[in-house]
């Protein structure tokens, strides 16, 4: 009793108390579901019935020798390889002409950002329009140049491109505001001393600016690669994985399962949550490889 | 974040689902108990605009006569009507009355609480007989009956008259076979002008496969083998349906081919679409066309087209509240309602009496201009999709093997010969 009456009096309980709110939410809808996720992904189920069939491995196994669970592997591999360094190279880039003082300049930040606060239906829907292949202003523009007419998103072996470019369009700006934070951390006398040390611009950026925006970059990367592993609101609503499933990624390989075909009883929820299972440990040995060699090359401010 | 909001809903939803559970996984069957006070019902239904303005009309006069018995209705996406279902059994809490997609039945007869109806059709006040047949199949699976027919369609062609004539063209007519609507489609296409002959639903769902379902079946083909344990299409009459198809695709260029099924409406509307293979639902689309409908062009002679059926489910929330739930979809789907509906709406009437009135079909007709041509089509409906659990993966096989073969991806022997593997798969492991 006197033990718990330390305790009530202590730091340890405000600061429960404080984070109490947040922790009943991450224990209801983060680490509940993932105990019971683990739990589902060795039982055959379907969502609609409660029937439930212990079957150990077996939904683990069967994802090797399953053709679509490969594509969707394959797809969310290449669509991975993509945009992370294309998009933070682009915010890099775009961040880098962002830092400096000209008129309009916070217009201009605002408009790299406002994707980011643009829902992705609306994203969706515009970028259907500007990349249809018919009607579309993007092969109208393109047609004037004397290229195309691309088929984008109707064609096979374009589609998973115009989904990168989308989706570079959609989150640039936060990945830019980032760099923009971190570009104006860099402190001014370390650049001034490369310029008096004769350094050009181009390795005053490289040798300096670039060390320097390491901790940004590596969460950039860092969290780029967890959102890529785990599209699915693009995929969802603009391509539904097609052409053929060249779109189908994981995540919405592992819906079409769990919620559109695999409902009924004893079904294929639980193939799908070991799919899912998979997924969260990739991303888990990914990330975690990230931080390890984060922390050997990338430089931080004493 | 909006990823990972929606990663964290869905592995919320897939854990509620490994730990909750209710002891009834089989059919309820229809209690006798009535409920002791007034109830409310809910009701959950897709309907909107004009659709939704009738509904309510007809609530309004089934409240209004029973103050025990209210109905409370909630919009709900068909398309996603199963999945918001799922999500309510998961909470305990399915509503009363639901919409459902025919095609859905197979995975719904697992459901906790779903009403079997099998004994309350035979109640000669609910005049099973009198559904039309294709419906009455839909809503049965494994023998037993699990829903309440509530809306068909057919396909038929809904044609440009204005292209036509512009192409010095006859209007197509319920003797053309499937190489006159080729031809037709072909003189009809302008890619200068970016115009079509024909379109075609290509992301690869349901709506690709029952496209080519009926072109199957009037060739003598069909989707599974009798025991319906094996795929069936790759026959040779299947590659010749599929053939007709690709040689609009890929040969003549005559078809746009609608990658994302969601633009094919507007397409027709602005007058670059000559034909279009479709069902009722899509003509209020169309005000800006001048439109003709025709029944399906045919392979020697068989015009047979395929139905689309979707239906009212029930739910034994106890309490006498699924008998007062059947109260009011017997009421709903009475002749009277079901007329009224269709005056309202343009939907087909689902039974047989309405369709059979001769007064009506004429009063239909002159409200919704070629509807009327649906309604008679539905005589045209000779088979109906296979019930099984493991159809949706089996629709899927196909629905992937016509959109490659229309895109020229691959040739059409092997693409369904390729689905059929898939499909006979799926078969054997009975959809686990």
């Amino acid at each position: 009793m006197d033990r718990f009456r330390r305790f009530l009096v202590s730091d340890h309980a405000a600061g429960w108390a404080f984070i109490l709110p947040s922790v009943i939410l991450i224990v209801v809808f983060g680490l509940i579901p993932i105990v019971w996720g683990l739990v589902l992904s060795f039982q055959k189920a379907g969502l609609i019935s409660p029937e439930r069939e212990w079957v150990g491995f077996e939904n683990y196994t069967r994802i090797v020798s399953d053709p679509k669970a490969r594509q969707a592997a394959v797809n969310t591999i290449t669509y991975t390889v993509l945009f992370v360094p294309t998009s933070i190279m682009a915010a890099l880039f775009v961040a880098h002409a962002l830092n400096r003082k000209i008129a309009f300049i916070r217009f201009y930040r605002l408009a790299v950002f406002i994707p980011v606060v643009t829902s992705t239906i609306a994203t969706g829907i515009m970028f259907l329009w500007l990349f249809d292949k018919n009607f579309g202003l993007a092969n109208w523009l393109l047609g004037k140049i004397g290229l195309g007419p691309f088929g984008f998103f109707e064609d096979p072996d374009q589609a998973m491109i115009a989904l990168v470019l989308m989706t570079i369009w959609g989150w640039l700006g936060f990945d830019t505001i980032i760099y923009l934070a971190a570009l104006q951390g860099v402190p001014h006398e370390l650049i001034e001393a490369a310029a008096i040390d004769g350094a050009s611009r181009w390795s005053t950026f490289w040798r300096v600016t670039w060390p320097m925006l390491g901790p940004a970059t590596l969460l950039l990367v860092v969290w780029s690669t967890i959102s890529a592993l785990q599209l699915f609101d693009e995929v969802f609503f603009v391509t539904k994985g097609g052409p053929l499933g060249r779109t189908s990624v994981l995540v919405f390989y592992v819906y079409r399962l769990a919620f559109e075909q695999g409902l009924g009883a004893l079904s294929l929820a639980g193939y799908a949550a070991a799919i899912a299972y998979v997924l969260f440990l990739v991303i888990l040995v990914l990330t975690l490889a990230q931080f390890w060699l984060g922390r050997r090359v990338v430089h931080y401010q004493s | 974040m909006r990823r990972r909001l929606f990663a964290i809903l869905a592995v919320t939803a897939l854990v509620a689902a490994a730990c909750t559970g209710r002891d009834d996984d089989e059919g309820t069957a229809a209690t006798e108990e009535t409920p002791a006070g007034p109830v409310t019902l809910t009701f959950w239904h897709g309907y909107s605009d004009a659709e939704a303005e009738s509904l309510e009309a007809l609530l309004d006069i089934w409240n209004a006569d029973n103050p025990n018995i209210r109905i409370e209705p909630l919009f709900v996406n068909n398309d996603k009507a199963l999945q918001k279902l799922t999500v309510a059994l998961q909470g305990g809490e399915p509503p009363d009355i639901t919409y459902q997609y025919g095609s859905s039945l197979p995975q719904l007869a697992a459901a906790p609480g779903l009403v079997d109806l099998t004994e309350w059709v035979q109640e000669s006040e609910v005049n099973w007989e009198d559904f039309v047949p294709g419906a009455r199949t839909a809503a049965t699976f494994e023998d037993r009956v699990l829903g309440v027919p509530a809306l068909i369609d057919n396909l038929a062609v809904v044609y440009n008259k204005t292209l036509f004539d512009d192409a010095g063209l006859e209007y197509p007519n319920d003797q053309w076979s499937w190489d006159d609507f080729r031809a037709a489609a072909a003189a009809l296409t302008d890619p200068a002008e970016k115009r079509f002959g024909f379109s075609y639903p290509m992301d690869a769902s349901e709506d690709t496969v029952w496209h080519y379902d009926p072109l199957l079946w009037q060739n003598g083909g069909s989707i599974l083998t009798e025991d319906q344990t094996q795929a069936a299409f790759n026959s040779p009459e299947g590659v010749e349906a599929l053939e007709v198809l690709t040689g609009m695709a890929v040969d003549d260029q005559s078809v746009f081919l609608d990658i994302q099924n969601s633009a094919y409406t507007d397409v027709f509307n602005s007058g670059r679409i000559g034909m279009l293979v479709t069902g009722p639902w899509d003509l209020p689309s169309l005000p800006d066309v001048d439109y003709g409908v025709e029944i399906l062009p045919g392979f020697d002679g068989d015009h047979q087209t395929i139905a689309g059926p979707d239906m009212w489910c029930v739910f034994d929330n106890g309490e006498g509240r699924a008998q007062a739930a059947l109260e009011f979809v017997k009421w709903l789907t009475d002749p009277e309602q079901i007329e009224q509906e269709a005056l309202a709406t343009g939907h087909l009437p689902i039974r047989l009496s309405v369709t059979e009135d001769a007064a009506f079909l004429e009063e239909f007709g002159q409200a919704f201009p070629g509807v009327d041509v649906f309604a008679e089509n539905l005589a045209n409906v000779e088979q109906a999709r296979p019930v099984l659990a493991a159809y949706p993966q089996v629709s899927e096989a196909m629905g992937l093997a016509i959109v490659s073969a229309m895109l020229g991806e691959s040739e059409p022997q092997a693409a369904l010969d390729e689905a059929a593997a898939q499909a006979n798969d799926a078969l054997a492991l009975g959809a686990a």
